[in-house]
C-alpha cells in the first residue's frame, strides 16, 4: 500500500485556518480513517486532526517503533510508542491498587477506581490499531436485545442485522481471516448473508488449539437448564492470511501488505510473529495506517500531526462554531500554537475515554447527563496451567482460536458470557513468561547451560493461558469525568475515571474459573493460576479473590439510543444535541456483548459515513 | 540461423529447463548481496534488495508451472542446475559474469546488466553463432547435442520461448491433442509474495502471462508512446521494474511512479526522496569464495559443507513442491529458508583467516556425491 508522497504536507496551520472543510475528522485510529477515506472518495474536502508525531506512515518511523519495543527490556503493550508529554497516554505501568476516598494521579489517567483499571490505548497516527491484537467477531443478535431478551443491559435502537452490509465493508476494508462455515453457528444465532464469504481463508489453529481441542471434546456444561458442547473454534482476525479466491463472486482478494512511500514487499501473509500486541513487526495485521494511506490518494483529505483538540466550540444555536486545536513544536516542549478549526460536520474519533474527555472539557454535557457515563471495557479473567506434554507454545499470532460455545444462552438473565481465548504466548500476560520462568529456573533451581535451556523449552512449550473476555453491561456510576485540577502539560484536562465491573460480571468470571478449572481437568494440566490480593486488579467476589484485567475495548460513553432523553447520539452516531456534531467509535455502543469491539467501530464507521455524506 | 528456434516439444523442454535454471541463477547472488549489509543499516537496500530476489523466487515458480503445463518435469537437482559462478550470461555481443558478492556498486552493475537485457538490433539477430560466446546455460539442441544455441539475451530467449508457445499450440490444435494440461501447478494459495503475481497455467493465455510476468517486472519492457518505444520505468500493473529498482541505489533517489504531473518518473531521472546508501555498512565477503578456500580451516570447510548440504536439500524439497506436493512450500520451506539464512550469515560473519579484510562467504558449490536429506519436519 503506497502512501502517497507529501500528503502529510499538504496543509499547515496558516492554511488551516483559511478554510472551511466539508467534514473535521478528530483522530486517525480505524473510526477516523474509515471515514476520511469514505468521504474522500466521494469528493468531500476532509481535515484529519491528529495529536500523535506522522511516525508509522513510513517504514522507516515504523521501524523506529520496532527498534524500540525490540531494545526494551519492559514490554508492556504500549511499549514500542514513545513517550510524549505533550500527547499522554496510559500505560500498564501506570495501574495500581487504588486506596478508597485517594484518586490515582500519578499515570494520564486519574482513577478514582474502586477497581485499578490497566486499561491503555494508543494517541498516533494510526491510533491503537497499530497496538491491537485484531480478533474481529461480529457482535450476536441478541447483545443488541439485551433488555428484551434477558431483562438486563439495554437494547441497541438498531437491529443487529441492520448492520449487515457494513459488517461486510468493515470485513473487507480491515482484511479479515475467516470461513462463514466455521463461524456460522444456530445456537449463537450468527448467520451471514447467503452466497457470503470472508477476504481470506481463516488463519490456522495453532498446535496449541487442538491439543486443547482434542481434550475438550464430548466435554458438555450445563447452565441454569441449557447444555453447551465445549469446542475449540479459530477466530476471526483482521491479519493476511490465504486469499479466498471464490471472494465476491470470483474477484478474489490482494491482501495489503506494509504502508511506505515506496513499494513494500513486505506483510503479504501473517509470518507468525507472537507479538501482535503491541506491533506487527512485518504490518500482516491490519492497521488503520493502510486506510489512511487510501484515503490521502484524495487530494482533498488533509491531515494535521502534532495538533491535540482541545475545545470543541459551540455557537448560540447548539452548532459546533469550530474547534481549538494546540500544535505543539516537539513532543519534548509544552510549547503550542493555537488555531481554530472550521468545518460543516465534525467527527470525533479519538476513542470512548478521550471523546468524552474532550466533551465535558469544552463544558458539553448532555443535558441527560449522560456523556461520559455508561463506561464499559471487557472484563479479563486469566486461569493458566502446565499441559502434560509439548504444545509448542510461542508460536503463531497471540491467539489463534478459543472457546467461544458460551457466547450466548439463557444464563445471560443471571450472568456475564464470555469468549475464552486460547493464548499462544504461553503465561505471558499472567505473570510475565518468558522472562517469569528464566527468572525462576536460574534463581531458583539454580540450573546453567545446556540443562537450562532444556528446562526452559520444557517449561515454556507447555504453558497454557486461557483469557476470558468476560461481556460488562453499561452502569451509569462507571464514567469518565474532567476535573479542572488534573491537566496535562498541555493544559487539557485529563480523563477521570471512576469505574468496577459490575456484579453481573463478576458472577460471569467466577464461572469462567470454574470452567477453567473444568477444561484443565480433561487435559490433565497441572493448574497454576493464583491470584495475589496485592495486586492492583484484586476483587473478592462471594469469598473469592479474582484478578481482573482490562481489555482496552472502551465503549458506552456516548451511548446510542432511540431519542435524546435517554441517549447522546442517534443510530448514525450523530449528537442528538448538537446536529454537525458526530461521535463515533466505541463510545456509540449501548453493549459490548462478547465481541472484540473494533469491528463493530468500524461497521458504525460505514453507516455515519453514508449518513454524513447526505448532509455534506 | 532460424528466428525461431523452437518447433517441437523437446526443444521447448529444453529452452524451459534453461529458463528455470536461470531464474534460480540470480538467487544467490541477491540473497548473498542482501546478507552481507550489515543488520539495521542500508534499510531501503535492504528492502530494495529483498523485493526482487522474491520476485526472482516468483519468476522461478512461473517457470516451473509453464513447464509442467507442457508436460515437463522440474528437475532442480540436476548435476548442471546451480551455475557454478561466475557465471556467464548472453548480453548482447559479449558476455557478462555474475559473481557472488558484497552488496557493492560493482554488484548491483551485475544486476543491473542480469534486469535490463538489451534487445537484438533485428529480429534475424536472436540467435548467435556459438563460436562467439559461453552461455552458462548449454543450450543444446535434443536431437544433435553437438549443436549449442546461444541467444543475444535474457529477454530474446524469453521471446523465443514465447514464440514457440504460440507456434506448437498451434500445431497441436491442428493435430488434435493439446499442447497444454492442468499438472502440478503452484498457485497464489502457496505463494504469496512477489506482488501476489503466481499464474497457474493451463493454456496458451496463461503461459504467455506468465512469460510476459517474468519479463515485465525483469525489464519493465519498451512501451509504444506515439510513435518510438520508450523505456517506462513501470510494469504493466504500474510498479517499478527490477532494474529501476536497483538504479534508484546507484543514483541515491527513489523513482516516483506517479510524479508531480502524474506521470511515471523518466528513465535516468528520479524525482523522488533520497535514498542514502552506505557502502561501508557491508560484511567485505571474498567474491566468488570457493571450497577450496577453507582447505586449511576445517571448521570454516565444515560450516561452508553443510550450508552446500543444506541448500542442496532445500532444492530436493522444493523440487517436490514443483512436482505435485506444493503444500511444502507452507510447510516444510519458507522454515528451511530461514534456516538458510541462519547458515548463510555463520559464513559472513567470519573474517577470513589468512586473508586481512575480507570474509568468508557461502559457496554454493552442490554435492556430487549421494547425500541424504534429513526427514521433512512436519507430521
Amino acid at each position: 500500500m503506497i502512501f502517497p508522497i507529501g500528503a502529510m504536507q499538504r496543509t499547515n496551520s496558516e492554511k488551516v485556518g483559511t478554510e472551511t472543510y466539508d467534514a473535521v475528522i478528530v483522530g486517525s485510529g480505524i473510526a477516523g480513517a474509515i471515514i476520511a477515506n469514505e468521504l474522500g472518495r466521494s469528493g468531500k474536502r476532509v481535515l484529519v486532526l491528529e495529536a500523535g508525531e506522522g511516525t508509522g506512515s513510513t517504514l522507516n518511523g515504523y521501524h523506529e517503533y520496532l527498534t524500540r519495543y525490540f531494545a526494551t527490556a519492559y514490554k508492556d503493550n504500549q511499549s514500542p510508542y514513545p513517550t510524549n508529554p505533550d500527547v499522554p497516554m496510559p500505560r500498564s505501568s501506570d495501574a495500581r491498587k487504588i486506596t478508597p476516598g485517594i484518586p490515582l494521579t500519578s499515570g494520564y489517567l486519574v482513577q478514582n477506581g474502586p477497581f485499578g483499571t490497566d486499561t491503555t490505548y494508543t494517541r498516533v497516527f494510526a491510533g491503537t490499531s497499530l497496538h491491537w491484537e485484531a480478533k474481529t467477531p461480529r457482535m450476536l443478535p441478541s447483545d443488541f436485545r439485551m433488555q428484551d431478551d434477558f431483562g438486563v443491559g439495554v437494547n441497541w435502537p438498531i437491529a443487529h442485522s441492520s448492520l449487515n452490509d457494513y459488517y461486510e465493508k468493515a470485513e473487507h476494508e480491515l482484511g479479515v481471516s475467516s470461513d462463514v462455515s466455521v463461524q456460522q453457528d444456530p445456537k449463537l444465532d450468527l448467520r451471514f448473508r447467503t452466497g457470503y464469504d470472508f477476504p481470506m481463508h481463516s488463519i490456522p489453529l495453532s498446535y496449541l488449539d487442538k491439543v486443547v481441542d482434542r481434550g475438550i471434546r464430548g466435554t458438555s456444561v450445563e447452565l441454569f437448564g441449557e447444555t453447551f458442547d465445549l469446542s475449540v473454534r479459530s477466530f476471526p482476525q483482521a491479519r493476511n492470511g490465504v486469499p479466498n479466491p471464490a471472494y465476491e463472486n470470483g474477484k478474489g482478494f490482494a491482501p495489503v501488505g506494509a504502508v511506505d512511500t515506496v513499494q513494500s514487499e513486505m506483510g503479504g501473509r501473517c509470518q507468525g510473529n507472537n507479538n501482535c500486541v503491541p506491533i506487527c513487526p512485518i504490518q500482516a495485521k491490519y492497521h488503520a495506517g493502510k486506510t489512511l494511506a487510501k484515503a490521502l490518494q484524495n487530494p482533498d483529505v488533509h491531515i494535521l500531526t502534532q495538533s491535540v483538540a482541545s475545545k470543541i466550540v459551540m455557537d448560540e444555536n447548539g452548532r459546533v462554531r469550530h474547534i481549538e486545536v494546540k500544535r505543539y513544536h516537539r513532543p519534548s516542549s509544552p510549547e503550542f500554537s493555537s488555531l481554530n478549526v472550521t468545518g460543516k460536520v465534525y467527527v470525533l474519533c479519538t476513542n470512548a475515554i478521550e471523546n468524552a474527555r474532550l466533551m465535558l472539557a469544552s463544558g458539553l454535557q448532555s443535558r441527560n447527563g449522560l456523556v461520559g457515563r455508561n463506561l464499559m471495557d471487557h472484563a479479563y479473567l486469566l486461569s493458566w496451567a502446565l499441559m502434560p506434554q509439548d504444545c509448542g507454545t510461542m508460536r503463531g499470532t497471540n491467539c489463534t482460536g478459543g472457546i467461544v460455545n458460551l457466547r450466548n444462552g439463557r444464563f445471560r438473565t443471571h450472568q456475564a458470557a464470555f469468549a475464552a481465548d486460547i493464548h499462544n504466548d504461553g503465561w505471558g500476560w499472567a505473570v510475565g513468561s518468558p522472562l517469569y520462568d528464566l527468572r525462576l529456573v536460574v534463581d531458583q533451581q539454580n540450573l546453567f547451560g545446556p540443562e537450562l535451556r532444556k528446562e526452559l523449552v520444557r517449561r515454556i512449550n507447555r504453558q497454557l493461558l486461557l483469557a476470558f473476555m468476560i461481556d460488562v453491561l453499561p452502569d451509569e456510576n462507571n464514567r469518565v469525568s474532567v476535573d479542572p485540577r488534573y491537566l496535562d502539560d498541555l493544559g487539557n484536562m485529563r480523563p477521570v475515571i471512576s469505574y468496577t465491573p459490575p456484579e453481573y460480571t463478576m458472577r460471569g468470571a467466577a464461572y469462567a474459573r470454574q470452567l477453567a478449572r473444568l477444561v484443565f481437568q480433561r487435559l490433565g494440566a497441572a493448574d497454576y493460576t493464583a491470584y495475589d490480593p496485592a495486586d492492583y486488579g484484586y476483587i473478592t467476589y462471594e469469598d473469592e479473590g479474582y484478578i481482573i484485567r482490562g481489555g482496552n475495548h472502551l465503549a458506552g460513553t456516548h451511548i446510542m439510543g432511540p431519542s435524546a432523553d435517554r441517549s447522546v447520539v442517534d443510530e448514525n452516531q450523530r449528537s442528538w444535541e448538537h446536529e454537525n456534531l458526530y461521535l463515533a467509535g466505541g463510545g456509540s455502543m449501548p453493549t459490548i456483548g462478547t465481541s472484540n469491539i473494533s469491528l463493530t467501530i468500524a461497521t458504525l464507521s460505514y453507516k455515519s459515513a453514508e449518513a454524513i455524506l447526505r448532509v455534506i | 540461423m532460424p528466428n525461431n528456434p523452437i518447433t517441437t516439444i523437446p526443444e521447448l523442454h529444453e529452452h524451459l529447463k534453461v529458463a528455470m535454471q536461470l531464474e534460480h541463477a540470480t538467487i544467490p547472488p541477491y540473497l548473498l548481496a542482501l546478507y552481507t549489509i550489515r543488520p539495521d543499516t542500508n534499510l531501503e537496500a535492504t528492502r530494495i534488495l529483498r523485493t526482487v530476489v522474491v520476485e526472482e523466487m516468483l519468476h522461478l515458480t512461473l517457470a516451473a508451472n509453464i513447464f509442467n503445463a507442457v508436460g515437463g518435469t522440474p528437475d532442480l537437482i540436476a548435476p548442471d542446475f546451480v551455475p557454478k559462478y561466475p557465471a556467464h550470461l548472453p548480453d548482447g555481443e559479449t558476455d557478462f559474469k555474475v559473481s557472488l558478492r558484497p552488496f557493492s556498486c560493482a554488484a548491483l552493475d551485475t544486476f543491473l546488466d542480469i534486469e535490463r537485457p538489451r534487445k537484438a538490433p533485428t529480429p534475424d539477430k536472436r540467435m548467435i553463432h556459438k563460436g562467439a560466446r559461453r552461455f552458462a546455460f548449454s543450450l543444446q539442441h535434443p536431437d544433435d547435442p553437438k549443436h549449442e544455441l546461444a541467444y543475444y539475451s535474457i529477454g530474446e530467449f524469453y521471446e523465443a520461448i514465447a514464440d514457440g508457445l504460440r507456434y506448437l499450440n498451434n500445431e497441436h490444435c491442428k493435430g488434435g491433442s493439446p499442447l497444454f494440461r492442468d499438472k502440478n501447478q503452484v498457485g497464489p494459495k502457496y505463494y504469496y509474495s512477489g506482488g501476489a503475481h503466481l499464474i497457474e497455467v493451463n493454456d496458451l493465455k496463461t503461459a504467455l502471462k506468465a512469460i510476459d510476468t517474468i519479463i515485465q517486472q525483469g525489464e519493465g519492457f519498451d512501451r509504444e508512446d506515439g510513435g518510438g518505444f520508450i523505456r517506462s520505468i513501470v510494469t504493466d500493473d504500474g510498479e517499478l521494474s527490477h532494474d529501476f529498482r536497483f538504479e534508484q541505489l546507484k543514483l541515491g533517489r527513489y523513482y516516483l511512479t506517479k510524479n508531480a504531473e502524474g506521470k511515471p518518473d523518466k528513465p535516468g531521472h528520479p524525482t523522488g526522496p533520497e535514498l542514502k546508501v552506505d557502502w561501508d555498512a557491508v560484511y567485505p565477503t571474498k567474491v566468488n569464495a570457493k571450497l577450496t578456500d577453507y582447505t586449511d580451516y576445517p571448521e570454516l570447510h565444515a560450516a561452508a559443507v553443510a550450508f552446500n548440504r543444506e541448500y542442496f536439500c532445500f532444492l530436493r524439497l522444493l523440487n517436490s513442491a514443483y512436482n505435485g506436493q506444493p503444500n511444502l512450500l507452507l510447510t516444510d520451506l519458507v522454515p528451511k529458508m530461514f534456516a538458510l539464512r541462519n547458515l548463510m550469515l555463520q559464513l559472513i560473519h567470519v573474517p577470513m583467516p589468512g586473508m586481512t579484510g575480507f570474509n568468508a562467504a557461502p559457496t554454493f558449490e552442490m554435492p556430487s556425491e549421494e547425500i541424504t536429506c534429513p526427514e521433512k519436519v512436519t507430521q
